[in-house]
């Protein structure tokens, strides 16, 4: 392999850009059945084999089953929701304490306390991940690092819990019980996966890890589902931690908060396939397995050598096991919801509506960011049953204008009102619940997504689920994307994108749309596409249309009201026509002609 | 974030599907077949198993601690083993990890079916195996585990090979009382021996009437003592105990230094026995007076030839403490197999409880529950960066150099 | 006198802060990149710096220079292989730079304990003690506060006030437009983490005679690096300077009013408090 940085780095992108063939037909039940039968089957051969095996393969078992059901919790917040994770022993330190003291002091069943351990530890989460959950990136991961080493503190000097010395357990676990919980929790943190990976609250999860803003757009809650896959995400190490904490007969802070317990369970998931349903387990059983055969030849490489497969994972294959396993047709995802064939849905038109009541009102608004002031003092409404478009030269706030409109940016003044009500205190994902749907100029599509999960994702909210794949087939089917449902999102041209992004605000079913420069870099043929869909939106129940727009050409014979802004603020306003004639307009475009 | 690949298009299994499950279910076959592999070594020799700490934080004193091994097992083959079979050590890396231990002996046990264990170095993954014993009813010498709370009674294979932790530093107390000292401030990391030690300087400073003006205790490794120097500064105590690791050792030597302050008497655990203390502190190192619980120049049978053989093996190197425990943990397993003729456990356990062995290290005499009763106490005092017993007084090398000056 | 004497030890931590943190307010402040690697490039160097004092009982300061050479180029290289082909996935290669960087840092900490074990070392040089007027001020501390201020002042004015430094400035805030006005960004970023990693590995040669370095606890300089650079203000070095003396003073003051395991833990509490009330940290610069 050529060591150049440029040829490298194309061949990882085509690694990283799914490299799949057109679009695979959903198959038929009932051979999934067959398939889930079989998978059962061997799975439970695997678990019931170690029971007649020796007390050191049942040890080694159980402790496998310990690592992938962290692994699994990992991958909920971290490969799932996308917030990298250092700190998930926080979790399991909670439930081991909580598991012990409430059975030595309070007399319950082991299995009761690590319920309730695992209970506690989830409504922990709950209370940190408002907090935690606020930071980003890098800074998420090194905070809930920071808070271990804060529960090990806490832990070591709470004399109730046993402070430093730590906690004496009676042993009272047989091996094989142990095996046996353990298995309960690891189904549990699976179970968990599973739903997250294939149901259709679960695509809200992808939708925040992929593009929170996009998916705050689309209607996805995005603060409260990162706080409930965070507690999805503590609940199976909290039990886990209990369990092993037993099996020890002894507890303490270092090993409740152990640290070397997260970077293992990090590797193996990203070793497995992060974000996959069967990545945790592969990574696990494989690298336990291997590392008890090699640790005893190469004990001094150990970290380096996690160290250099943590490197090739991301380098050479990102997607680890499970991402080469689907290049080879395996372990595929499947769509979710996706029925066997794209289902063709008629919409009776409903009556064009005529003008009148305003829908969207903007008052005096101003938007400063820092010592630029992007809006000043803009007033404008978008009525029923028009078509509103608006235009200006670059910097003039038209975005931002639509970003104060659909709550993505907070103004300094002023106010914008919807339906009549004042909009300023509701977040962005409810005005797009409430009806007002955008597009972003440059496409924000989820990239993990299909064309068809983009689009349901957008049209689940408030519908049951066959209504929902109604409503994401028409749009499909409006936007003429139908025929691409299940191509991955990446694959389609940036005409296709556009018609996406449309087919998304589609989707949410709203009462106004506004459109940020949709016609921008597309052909004449594309640009007639979306004109013919445009003409139809009246048809749709929607009642207002705004355009940010720089091909006027396209635009300004469909439009009732052309809106022209020039560095923060309004210039022009009529009839196209007028509007185009106009000296100030043509002068914020063109200059002053001396 | 893209490091997922996560398509749609096809089923979880793919296209052809009883081949491919055909291939997993074979995969997993020639997984277990593997593992199988592993399987109990050929039983001719006498093995003895043992968890070493070769990676992780424990790695550098664990590897005195296995030295000590290797040098025990070749001299007892160099004297034609026991019951007439050689010896051999089969050991694992628990990488410095509690749970990792328990799992290697619970193999060593049932899969290697070894015929005698050795316990693994500290008193934290001692005390995380010692359950293991009660339960395969091992006889479990442990070298590495000054912690008193490992041989409650409920335990009863395990027995410690080191003086209890209560005893560490237990000297200096009287020696600076007699020599006018008065008030004492205790230092200790809250971790399971170093505790055990600080509670118990604690008793005796004030049994022996001793006002302790200043304390600390910690639970986590401190990167930054300048704090603490500063409040002992503050409170001018005669007598500074520390209880705690090496990293503590240093770092508050240090801290002292740099605040400008030296205590009449400075005592540490640990530390100063290693090799690098000296070299790490240089001339701050002079009068800092530390424990152990063995000594070149003890008067314990064959501690001569000991050192002489623990040279020739390894580089010229001296032995420490460490390495006189685990030695002794050998000594100690030969003499029971010797004594009761044979490798059974229970017989074994009945004899060790009863009788006394002598051993490079002292005496070793155990209770009921498996303490130690009679390894001595010692300590010593770096003057001129070397090392020099100092008490008890009757087996002293050289006079204590008082105060302690960090020159 | 005790609360001077706590300003004192506070401001001197802070020098011994700055020294640290700055590689790192390079890579990561100003390029974006996630180096957790930063803390085992520090924790080698000072282990060699130790390995090398002892063995030829010459001053480890002779070492700076070589080092940073040698580091230099090293740094260079593992960008060119190992970040470089993530450089072109622009935010979607953030968190991948993260987990390489990661990784890196095992093989380093690996290579760390192979060569020179597991135990802490320090160096017993510069130890001479100051007693000022009641106060005591070590050399060791001194040497480490000038140095990481001059390196910080050095760094500022590099990048404010040269031509190459701006260059690099235009790279990591807008690469698209920074390849327009012909800056190689290709090569911007590959000297950006060489630099970040050659200020690293000098000021690991320095901080051995400061504090006690190990090879299992470089990951615990790493944090403290990542706290100071985003309590600072990423990429700002006036913010980052004044986040290493204000650590460091409410450090020293938990430490002697409170407790040593109040004091560990006085970071984390100030990360999740800052980056929840003011993301942008303390210095001005806005990304």
């Amino acid at each position: 392999m050529n060591l150049d940085a440029r040829r490298l780095g194309r061949w990882i992108e085509r690694r990283l850009g799914n490299p799949t063939s057109a679009a695979a037909p959903v198959p038929a039940p009932g051979r999934e059945r067959i398939a889930i039968a079989v998978l059962a089957v061997l799975v439970l051969c695997a678990a019931v084999a170690p029971l007649f095996a020796t007390a050191y393969v049942l040890q080694l078992a159980t402790d496998v089953l310990t690592f992938a059901a962290l692994a699994y919790s990992w991958n909920i917040i971290s490969g799932c929701t996308g917030y990298l994770s250092f700190g998930q022993v926080s979790f399991f330190g909670i439930g081991a304490y909580a598991t012990s003291v409430l059975v030595l002091r309070a007399g319950l069943p082991w299995y009761v306390g690590a319920l309730l351990g695992s209970g506690l530890a989830g409504l922990a989460a709950a209370l940190l991940g408002t907090v935690m959950l606020r930071l980003r990136g890098i800074m998420f991961a090194l905070g809930m690092l920071g808070l271990a080493r804060i529960l090990m503190v806490v832990a070591g000097n709470w004399d109730y819990i046993g402070a430093a010395s730590g906690l004496t357990l009676p042993a009272e676990l047989t091996p094989i019980a142990v095996y046996l919980a353990t298995w309960v929790a690891v189904l549990a943190a699976f179970g968990l996966n599973a739903f997250i990976l294939h149901s259709g609250w679960g695509l809200s999860v992808t939708g925040v890890r992929d593009d929170e803003v996009a998916a705050a757009a689309i209607g996805v809650p995005t603060a409260r589902i990162k706080v409930i896959t965070f507690v999805m995400s503590a609940l199976a190490p909290a039990a886990v931690g209990g369990i092993v904490a037993w099996n020890r007969s002894f507890l303490d802070p270092p090993s409740a908060f152990d640290p070397t317990l997260d970077l293992q369970v990090i590797v193996f998931a990203l070793f497995g396939g992060i974000g996959t349903l069967w990545g945790p387990a592969l990574g696990t059983v494989i690298l336990v397995f291997v590392g008890e055969q090699f640790w005893a030849y190469l004990p001094d490489l150990q970290l380096a050598l996690y160290g250099v497969l943590v490197i090739a994972v991301v380098l050479a294959f990102p997607g680890g096991i499970v991402g080469i396993a689907n290049r080879l047709g395996w372990l595929r995802r499947r769509p979710v919801l996706a029925p066997a064939v794209f289902p063709v849905v008629a919409r009776l038109p409903r009556p064009a509506l005529q003008g009148g009541e305003t829908i969207i009102e903007v008052r005096d608004l101003i938007v400063r960011f820092g010592g630029l002031i992007a809006l000043n003092g803009v007033s404008l409404s978008i009525r029923r049953g028009e078509m509103v478009s608006i235009i200006g030269a670059n910097g003039a706030g038209k975005t931002t204008l639509f970003n104060a409109i659909t709550g993505f940016v907070k103004p300094s003044g002023g106010g914008v009102f919807y339906q009549g009500k004042s909009v300023s205190d509701i977040p962005a994902f409810q005005r797009a619940r409430q009806g007002i749907a955008r597009t972003f100029q440059i496409p924000r599509l989820m990239e993990s997504m299909t064309v068809w999960e983009n689009t349901l994702l957008a049209a689940r909210y408030g519908k049951r689920a066959d209504q929902a794949v109604d409503q994401a087939a028409w749009a499909l089917q409006t936007v003429k994307l139908d025929g691409l449902w299940l191509e991955p999102s990446t694959k389609l041209t940036p005409g296709q994108q556009r018609r996406l992004e449309m087919a998304r605000a589609l989707a949410l079913d709203p009462t106004v749309i506004l459109l940020d420069e949709v016609m921008a870099g597309m052909t004449r043929n594309e640009q007639g596409e979306i004109r013919a869909v445009l003409r139809q939106l009246r048809g749709f129940g929607i009642a207002g249309v705004a355009g940010v727009e720089h091909v006027i050409s396209a635009i300004a014979d469909i439009s009732d009201r052309m809106i022209v802004l020039d560095r923060g603020s309004k210039i022009a306003e009529g009839p196209p026509d007028a509007v185009l004639r106009d000296p100030l307009v043509i002068e914020s475009y063109l200059g002053k002609v001396s | 974030m893209r490091l997922h690949a996560n398509q749609g298009g096809k089923t979880m299994l793919g296209g052809n599907f009883l081949g491919r499950a055909g291939a997993s279910f074979a995969a997993l076959i020639a997984v277990f077949v593997l593992f199988a592999a592993s399987a109990a070594q050929a039983q001719q020799p006498i093995v003895i198993g043992a968890s070493v700490s070769q990676t992780g934080p424990l790695a550098v004193d664990a590897a005195y601690h296995l030295r000590g091994l290797q040098l025990g097992v070749a001299d007892a083959n160099a004297h034609g083993g026991w019951l007439g079979r050689k010896i051999e050590l089969k050991y694992y890396d628990d990488q410095s990890n509690p749970g990792t231990a328990v799992r290697l002996y619970t193999r060593l046990i049932t899969e290697d079916n070894v015929n005698l264990v050795v316990g693994p170095y500290s008193s934290g993954i001692s005390q995380a195996v010692a359950p293991l014993m009660n339960k395969y009813e091992r006889v479990m010498p442990a070298p590495g585990a000054s912690l008193p709370a490992i041989f409650a009674p409920g335990n009863k294979w395990n027995f410690q090979l080191l003086p209890p932790a209560t005893g560490y530093l237990e000297g200096i107390l009287p020696l600076a009382k007699s020599q006018g000292a008065h008030t004492v401030a205790i230092l200790e990391l809250q971790l399971g021996f170093t505790l055990a030690c600080g509670q118990a300087r604690e008793a005796q400073a004030q049994a022996l009437g001793m006002p302790i003006i200043y304390g600390a205790s910690y639970a986590l490794p401190q990167p930054d003592f300048s704090s603490l120097a500063l409040a002992i500064k503050n409170a001018n105590p005669d007598v500074v105990v520390l209880c705690s690791y090496y990293p503590d050792a240093v770092g508050i030597a240090q801290a002292l230094h740099r605040i400008g302050y030296a205590p009449r008497f400075l005592s540490e655990t640990i530390g100063p026995a290693e090799a690098e203390f000296i070299s790490a502190l240089g001339p701050i190192a002079n009068g800092i007076i530390s424990n152990t619980s063995w000594w070149p120049n003890l008067k314990t049978p064959d501690n001569a030839g000991f050192i002489a053989r623990y040279k020739a093996m390894f580089n010229n190197e001296e032995p420490d403490y460490h390495v006189a425990a685990t030695y002794a943990a050998i000594q100690v397993l030969g003499a029971a197999v010797k004594a009761t003729n044979s490798l059974d456990q229970a017989k074994m356990r009945q004899w060790l409880l009863t009788h006394e062995v002598e051993t490079v290290e002292g005496v070793f005499k155990s209770d009921a529950n498996g303490l130690s009763t009679k390894f001595g106490q010692y300590m010593f005092q770096i003057q001129n960066g070397k090392r020099f017993l100092i008490w008890p007084i009757s087996q002293a090398e050289a006079k204590t150099q008082i105060p302690y000056t960090g020159q | 006198m005790i609360i001077l004497q706590l300003v004192v030890n506070g401001v001197l931590l802070g020098g011994t802060y700055i020294l640290l943190a700055q590689g790192l307010n390079l890579i990561f402040g100003v390029m974006g990149i996630v180096n957790l690697a930063h803390g085992a490039i520090i924790t080698l160097a000072g282990l060699f710096t130790f390995w090398f004092a002892t063995k030829t009982h010459q001053s480890p300061l002779l070492l700076l220079p070589p080092v940073f050479i040698v580091m230099l180029v090293v740094g260079g290289v593992l960008q060119r292989l190992l970040l470089e082909p993530l450089a072109r996935l622009g935010r979607r290669g953030e968190l991948l730079n993260l987990m390489v960087t990661f990784g890196l840092s095992y093989v380093i900490i690996e290579t760390g304990l192979n060569l020179f074990g597991s135990q802490y070392v320090s160096l017993p040089d510069l130890q001479t003690t100051w007693a000022v007027g009641g106060l005591a001020i070590n050399e060791a501390l001194v040497a480490a506060g000038v140095l990481g201020a001059l390196i910080s002042g050095g760094l500022h004015l590099w990048l404010h006030h040269t031509e190459s430094g701006k260059a690099l400035m235009a790279t990591a805030q807008n690469p698209t437009g920074a390849v327009t006005c012909g800056i190689d960004v290709r090569r911007m970023r590959g000297i950006a983490f060489a630099i970040g990693s050659a200020l690293a590995a000098s000021a690991g040669v320095l901080l051995i005679l400061v504090i006690p370095l190990s090879a299992p606890t470089a990951d615990t300089l790493t944090i403290l690096s990542f706290v100071i650079v985003a309590l600072g203000g990423l990429g700002d070095y006036r913010g980052a300077v004044m986040a290493a003396i204000i650590l460091g003073l409410v450090q020293s003051a938990v430490g002697y009013y409170l407790s040593g395991d109040a004091e560990v833990v006085v970071p984390y509490l100030l990360l999740i408090v800052f980056m929840v009330v003011r993301p942008q940290g303390l210095g001005r610069a806005t990304r």
